[in-house]
């Protein structure tokens, strides 16, 4: 049946699915690959000092010679790559767990770990403030069985890292929960059977099958991470600070766009880079 | 069938609401009145002059919106400029607060209303001392003051002086905290006293138009040594907090024993609750921390001029201006003779006889952007 309709559709119907896929396509250039260009060109064509308009580089080159800026830059790749880091070592064991376990228990796991897509991230670091922040309710039971004060991480990096890894947890615990779907049983059952621990049944037998799912659900979550602005803005240190306050600091406070655009491309070079990741890994699917 | 029901329901509301007519034209008799503030002067006026104006001027609609910061106002006012040149409409009539200097040109080009000439009644009752362009009006003044924790850190040992003040910062580390300046004007001010000090305690030094990059570089590179060095001893070993109510909250929560506050924050604070009964104030003696008088500005091209002049000769009337002092605890516009005696024997400590002030613009640039630079790289991001 499937084959037939797809003959049926065929060459006729080919101009019906171009204009389907039409408007997604002009809104992402009218959207997306628009802002882009001119972005890139308000950057590089710049009036000069006598007057005209020519190729300049100069913020580019101010952007990568100021020591604030690039630490700036190297907080967001530091906390960026922490995240990853430890969504991959958080998100795992529960995606894990979910695939090979059954019973009520898991229902109530998988409800708890999709939970933070549902918590907008201003309460989740409203909420953050007052559970770990100081003299927040950690502290207070710390206290009262007579233990020493926390260091609290409000105000710290690691703020900002603590909450976005918490935030992103649904999303790439349903990304590798998809691609454990593949794994057959009959495979893990079949490792067993010839001897295999758990460890090796992981090893050897999921992680080859989940590879790709992984770095799609890394590529996904690290965009996200990259450009956060609410969690690092409310949570994080004055300085240095992630690109997304700078960016909006350095436009509304600093009244500089120009030096705000070139923070957002080399922002979105980054991206881009985070981006080729999933393309490849969805081609590589495609090719199989 | 559910799930199509939902979805032909779903995509009909969605285009139903695009259809909906944008409002993208000033309504006939809605004042658009925009404010930079925090959300206390929002809230004071949505409840409190909102319907006191709207019960006196029948078919006359207040449209409150937020603007967000001073750079939202800004671009709101060139917006008008703009719109002033092709005879447009602005959608904007009246400024809650903001610098009629600002953007440069503004008053040549005629932006803004002259309130001096445009005849309203109260006029005559604005307090000189906050008087400081003809074509805006105070209002409203606050002030910042340092605020603590009076259990800790009892009145008769309170610092009165600057020096006083980094005396004790520095022998209580971990007790004081500010916020960023571009996030709030308690911790802004905090900044700009600094500024003050190391230049010669004379707030007439800096003007709206006086700011090069020469003179800047100098006159705040002293200040940022002088923040700087008392940076390690603050709250955290150098953290700040992200705004006025974070200062407030870690006050609050007992953290800090002693934070820069606005005088109408902190008082509202207490008078809810958020802050204990305990809570100190104190204003520097050699000289104050800055605040201000928010002074209102009426766009000259706005569709409804009229109705917001009367705003502006409304909220000056005494009912408005004793609840300024008894609900959002500033201080009111006109001068004291025109508040009731009750209220002026009430609030006799904090009636202000200079407010020091500093200007925005370049210097607001400046001091953002240099306060981040210098001063805040402190902490470390591996600890």
């Amino acid at each position: 049946m499937a084959s037939s309709v797809r003959i049926a559709a065929g060459e006729g119907r080919r101009p019906v699915g171009l204009l389907l896929v039409a408007v997604p396509v002009f809104l992402v250039g009218w959207l997306v690959i628009w802002p882009i260009v001119s972005a890139i060109l308000r950057t590089v064509w710049r009036p000069q000092g006598d007057g005209g308009m020519g190729f300049d580089l100069s913020t580019y080159a101010f952007f990568f010679s100021d020591a604030y800026s690039l630490n700036n830059l190297y907080l967001t790749l530091w906390t960026t790559g922490v995240c990853a880091v430890l969504l991959l070592i958080v998100c795992l064991p529960i995606a894990l767990y979910l695939r090979f376990a059954n019973g009520k228990i898991a229902v109530y796991v998988q409800a708890l770990a999709i939970l933070p897509m549902f918590v907008p991230s201003i309460i989740l670091a409203y909420a953050f403030i007052r559970v770990l922040g100081p003299n927040g309710m950690v502290d207070l039971l710390l206290n009262a069985v007579g233990l020493p004060k926390i260091r609290t991480p409000y105000l710290t990096p690691w703020g900002p890292v603590i909450g976005l890894v918490w935030d992103n947890i649904p999303l790439t615990v349903v990304i590798l929960l998809a691609g454990l779907g593949s794994v057959s049983n009959m495979a893990v059952e079949a490792a067993r059977d010839v001897g295999a621990n758990r460890l090796q049944v992981f090893w050897h037998i999921v992680l080859p099958q989940i590879s790709n799912s992984v770095l799609v659900a890394l590529s996904f979550s690290v965009l996200g991470i990259f450009s956060a602005f609410t969690l690092p803005y409310l949570l994080g240190p004055a300085s240095p600070e992630m690109m997304g306050p700078f960016m909006q600091r350095t436009f509304r406070d600093v009244n500089d766009p120009i030096a705000a655009i070139t923070q957002a491309v080399i922002t979105f070079c980054f991206c881009i880079a985070f981006g080729l990741f999933y393309v490849r890994s969805v081609a590589r699917n495609r090719g199989r | 069938m559910k799930r199509r029901a939902f979805l032909i329901s779903t995509a009909g509301s969605v285009a139903g609401m695009m259809l909906l007519p944008r409002m993208s034209f000033a309504a006939e008799g809605q004042i658009d009145w925009y404010t930079a503030s925090d959300s206390n002067i929002l809230d004071f006026w949505t409840n409190t002059i909102k319907p006191a104006f709207e019960a006196a001027h029948s078919g006359v609609k207040l449209n409150l919106v937020d603007a967000g910061d001073n750079a939202g106002i800004q671009s709101i006012a060139e917006r008008a400029i703009a719109a002033m040149q092709t005879n447009a409409d602005p959608q904007a009539d009246y400024f809650e607060h903001a610098d009629p200097r600002l953007p440069k040109g503004a008053i040549e080009a005629g932006l803004y209303v002259n309130m001096k000439d445009a005849g309203l009644s109260n006029y005559a009752k604005v307090n000189p001392l906050a008087i400081d362009s003809d074509y805006s009006l105070p209002y409203r003044g606050s002030q910042v003051l340092l605020a603590y924790d009076t259990t800790k850190l009892p009145p008769a040992d309170v610092p009165k002086t600057w020096d006083e003040l980094v005396t004790w910062i520095k022998a209580n580390p971990g007790q004081f905290v500010y916020n960023r300046p571009d996030k709030g004007g308690s911790g802004g001010n905090f900044v700009r006293r600094a500024i003050h000090q190391v230049n010669g305690l004379d707030p007439k030094a800096f003007t709206v138009g006086n700011y090069t990059e020469a003179f800047g570089n100098e006159a705040l590179g002293k200040a940022w040594d002088l923040l700087k060095d008392i940076a390690p001893a603050l709250y955290d070993g150098g953290a700040y907090s992200s705004g006025n109510t974070q200062s407030i909250q870690l006050l609050a929560q007992g953290v800090v024993t002693m934070t820069p506050v606005w005088s109408d924050q902190v008082l509202q604070a207490i008078s809810e609750g958020v802050l204990p009964e305990t809570t100190g104030m104190v204003q520097l003696r050699d000289l104050a921390l800055c605040g201000g008088f928010s002074r209102a500005v009426v766009l000259s091209n706005g569709k409804n001029r009229d109705a917001a002049l009367k705003l502006a000769d409304f909220i000056l009337t005494e009912d408005i201006q004793s609840a300024i002092l008894t609900e959002l605890g500033g201080f009111p516009g006109v001068s004291w003779d025109y508040v009731s005696a009750e209220l002026r024997e009430k609030f006799a400590d904090i009636i202000p006889t200079t407010i020091p002030t500093f200007p925005a613009g370049a210097w607001e640039a400046a001091v953002n952007d240099g306060w981040y630079r210098n001063v805040a790289p402190n902490i470390d991001r591996k600890s």
